[in-house]
């Protein structure tokens, strides 16, 4: 269970977290993606296409039960993480489009999590469903002070931008202080869980990445974006679905429902730094590789 | 006005000048540069006077009034507290910031003065340029200061004042972007100069005297402003020597081109191009000080991408810029999609603009994109297209007021009419001489006339067109080609980006042509470029090779160094 304070001040950052996106973009640049917009739409069909049918496939293939099953498939259907701009900035991928995706993602939610949620979660009415209307209500609190944000980047740049670093440090933070004060008091639970469901929590993620790059790569992406998003697919915004978990559920269900999402935002962190440190060095090696060339045709002539 | 010395019997371009340009312009009231800014600054003082941009959108802002005070305690600085003379000389180096003016200022205002330096310059360009100048005090950026630090034992440079891309600006915005450039992008190099900080230096000159010093109350027009080096892309660099007068004069010819659509204390000047290169000093910075503009520095354009916020989130109304800089604006979505809406008019100079460049610019932006001409020599502008009436594209427009220019052969005999010849110039701007070379001096100095190096055609009306560098011209088989026109011809292609052109030798035709290109679309193939060129083009000025390229050399401002590639491919 999350403390009261907890839920409290998980929802409070996630308000500084939101404003911090929308303080990352302007509305032009809202305009301009979508002037060109192939690689939004393959990134909208990786996160709310390819993600959701993963955690459901997952969560049929393992055979889950009810309250894991839920929780997985509301992983999998979240938007983007902020977290995902800092590892695409540090693998040295597309910053503008990693942005411009978790964005995307945040403001479609209130339409795409409600709709693929009931979609992939039938047959789990009852006592473990998420009432979509709950899902809405808080996705729409959480627009207005994305909203102030994309403003406040129009009004004064240096708040728009300040509050964007405050935003990123902070979902990192979240993530460490939620983990840091939950796993001590379950540490019994995560003791008694079984492989099947770190396997889900991993994989979903994992597959995420692999499958966010196969898509891009072969709708004739090039490398770097496809890399981007690669990444934005696979990193999903953890604190958002404990938030949803921890508002819906205020019984003795909520600790069953949560496991797997706190597990995801634990190992997400873990494999994404190491897919990050990968396609930082794949970046790398295609800079050098193109250098060479150059001298090569230099040398010819 | 008759001067019995120059050859183009009439000036054809004065009647251009028709009501809006002065034909005749009266010497400069002011008698040094600090004397005419620092009374803007007063008539300015509390409108925003310089604001950098970074290329997040963070930016920090200096008013007019804070300008002039930080700049006079500067001065004080450099004189009592260094004990440095009238006349001594301080480098400056580092990109557009903030520091860049109120440093240049207080130079000038402490009668010193400035030799702007290149950051980007190798450890040995600044060895030679710090002894060749006998700069006394140097202020640099911290981004460059390893560099210093393995030459400063062999220069004349005694003290060293250090500052960063951030400074002045607001606390919390100044710490993230020098922690984000420090720790994150990692661009400040450790190093062991003996240094004072800028703000720190500022202090010292708070306490060392107050209120206006009067250093600058001796300098006259003949006094020494500013040691601008060039020649660096052709061989050892020379330092340009411009004076007050030099200058102040210079000023006022680009006040009279620019003054239809010039609102002092309205305009909002958009600086991408370097202010240590003399283009972005006299025009971006120095007119539009003492027009009371708001002046918005970027510190480094590239990749263009770069410009976007300061593009985005200020009311721009003039902006300068060479070829390269608008043709990559031109070629950013980001851009097409909004283009600024409240631009008047933009500049262009430093290399030959192409048509393409100019047609879909002007059509996108809906205001005149002058081109012009000028050289470091000349303070530097000496020919622009007038703003108001008919312009000819593809021209470097008309003289300046008080300007005048022949062209002549080799022998230095005026050519006829229609034919082309080297450019020269007489005025008021044309520099003192070369810094302790009086045979350079003599060289490109002669009888008044300043030899430009370039060639030029004359219209009957008094509209010239560079045809090229004198030494970049190719001599295929006997016919003289330029450059310039084949890369115009290249550019104009829908699939290219940018083009550059050479000479190489050949057994043969003695040279031949060429081609060095970079793609905008990927589909671009050289038979396609062939048939282009074919089109346009007489056989002996066809590429006779056309080589793909991922981009071109370029200088600090933007040009494309041909003699780069001409190094490359003979030298390979």
């Amino acid at each position: 269970m999350l403390t009261e304070l907890e839920t409290t001040l998980l929802g409070v950052m996630m308000i500084i977290i939101m404003l911090g996106m929308g303080s990352s973009l302007t509305f032009k640049d809202f305009a301009i993606a979508l002037r060109k917009p192939q690689a939004i739409i393959v990134g909208m069909v990786c996160q709310y296409g390819l993600m959701p049918l993963t955690a459901f496939l997952l969560a049929t293939a393992f055979g889950l039960r009810p309250e894991y099953t839920i929780g997985l498939i509301l992983m999998g259907c979240m938007p983007g993480g902020t977290t995902s701009n800092i590892f695409v900035y540090f693998s040295k991928g597309r910053l503008s489009l990693s942005i411009l995706m978790t964005v995307c993602s945040t403001l479609m939610a209130i339409v795409m999590v409600p709709v693929t949620m009931s979609l992939y979660s039938r047959g789990l009415e009852g006592e473990w469903a998420i009432p979509p209307d709950q899902i809405i209500s808080l996705l729409f609190v959480l627009l207005v002070p994305t909203v102030i944000g994309i403003a406040l980047r129009k009004f004064n740049a240096n708040v728009g931008a300040v509050l964007e670093l405050m935003g990123g440090v902070i979902g990192v933070i979240v993530i460490i202080f939620l983990l840091a004060s939950w796993i001590p008091r379950n540490w019994d639970l995560l003791m008694a869980t079984g492989p099947i469901i770190y396997a889900c929590s991993i994989g979903l993620g994992l597959i995420g990445f692999g499958l966010g790059y196969f898509l891009a790569k072969n709708l004739w992406l090039d490398p770097i974006r496809a890399r981007t998003i690669s990444m934005e697919t696979g990193i999903q915004n953890g604190p958002l679905a404990i938030l949803i978990v921890a508002m819906v559920f205020t019984d003795e269900r909520q600790q069953l429902v949560l496991l797997i999402p706190i597990l995801y935002s634990m190992f997400i962190v873990m494999t994404s730094t190491v897919i990050c440190l990968w396609y930082r060095k794949i970046t790398d090696r295609e800079v050098i590789a193109r250098d060479n060339a150059k001298i090569g045709a230099i040398r010819e002539t | 006005m008759e001067n019995p010395e120059r050859g183009q019997a009439v000036k054809p371009w004065l009647s251009q000048y028709g009501d809006h340009i002065d034909e005749m312009l009266s010497t400069p009231s002011h008698p040094s540069l600090p004397a005419a800014m620092i009374e803007a600054a007063e008539e300015y003082a509390d409108q925003i006077a310089f604001t950098t941009v970074m290329p997040n959108g963070m930016y920090g802002s200096l008013r007019y009034r804070e300008v002039d005070e930080m700049s006079d305690a500067f001065a004080y600085y450099l004189r009592e507290v260094l004990g440095l003379e009238s006349g001594d000389r301080v480098a400056l180096q580092m990109p557009n910031c903030l520091s860049y003016p109120v440093c240049m200022l207080g130079i000038l205002k402490a009668g010193c003065v400035v030799v702007n330096t290149n950051p980007l310059y190798t450890p040995e360009e600044m060895r030679h340029q710090f002894s060749d100048s006998g700069a006394k005090a140097l202020v640099i950026v911290d981004l460059f200061a390893d560099k210093l630090e393995e030459v400063l034992g062999e220069t004349p440079v005694e003290h060293v004042v250090i500052t960063r891309v951030p400074e002045f600006f607001p606390a919390v915005v100044k710490q993230i972007t020098y922690g984000v450039m420090k720790y994150w992008n990692r661009a400040i190099p450790a190093h062991n100069v003996q240094a004072t900080r800028l703000p720190t230096a500022l202090e010292q000159g708070r306490k060392a005297g107050s209120g206006r010093p009067d250093y600058y109350s001796e300098l006259g027009h003949d006094d020494l402003a500013l040691l601008q080096y060039t020649g660096g892309t052709t061989g050892v660099a020379k330092g340009g020597m411009l004076s007050h007068g030099n200058l102040l004069w210079n000023l006022a010819q680009i006040r009279a081109m620019t003054a239809a659509r010039m609102n002092p204390g309205e305009e909002v000047v958009l600086t991408a191009l370097p202010l240590y290169h003399i283009f972005a000093c006299s025009v971006n910075f120095m007119t539009m000080f003492l027009a009371g503009a708001r002046n918005i520095l970027v510190p480094s354009p590239r990749p263009i991408q770069r410009v976007q916020r300061a593009m985005e989130n200020y009311k721009i109304t003039w902006l300068t810029g060479v070829n390269t800089l608008y043709n990559a604006l031109l070629n950013e979505e980001w851009f097409v999609a909004f283009p600024p809406k409240h631009i008047k008019a933009a500049a262009g100079g430093g290399a030959a603009m192409h048509h393409a460049v100019v047609e879909a610019w002007e059509e996108m932006v809906g205001a005149p994109l002058v081109e012009g001409y000028g050289l470091t020599e000349a303070s530097p502008v000496v020919c622009f297209q007038p703003l108001q009436g008919e312009r000819k594209s593809g021209t470097i427009g008309i003289p300046v007021p008080m300007t005048d220019i022949k062209l002549v052969d080799d022998d230095n005999n005026i050519v006829a009419d229609g034919e082309a010849g080297e450019l020269c110039v007489k005025g008021p701007q044309i520099m003192q001489g070369y810094w302790n070379r009086p045979e350079e001096t003599a060289k490109t100095i002669k009888d008044g006339w300043l030899h430009t190096g370039d060639v030029a055609e004359m219209d009957p009306d008094g509209t010239f067109r560079i045809v090229d560098r004198k030494k970049d011209m190719i001599l295929v088989s006997g016919f003289n080609v330029y450059p310039n026109e084949i890369e115009d011809v290249l550019s104009r292609h829908g699939k290219v980006l940018e083009a550059a052109v050479i000479g190489v030798p050949s057994e043969k035709s003695g040279e031949e042509v060429w081609a060095f290109v970079v793609k905008r679309d990927e589909t671009l193939s050289k038979e396609e470029l062939v048939t282009h060129c074919r089109e346009s083009l007489t056989g002996y000025k066809r590429p006779k090779k056309i080589e793909f390229r991922e981009d071109l050399p370029k200088t600090p401002i933007g040009k494309i160094l041909r003699r780069e590639l001409r190094d490359e491919v003979l030298g390979g």
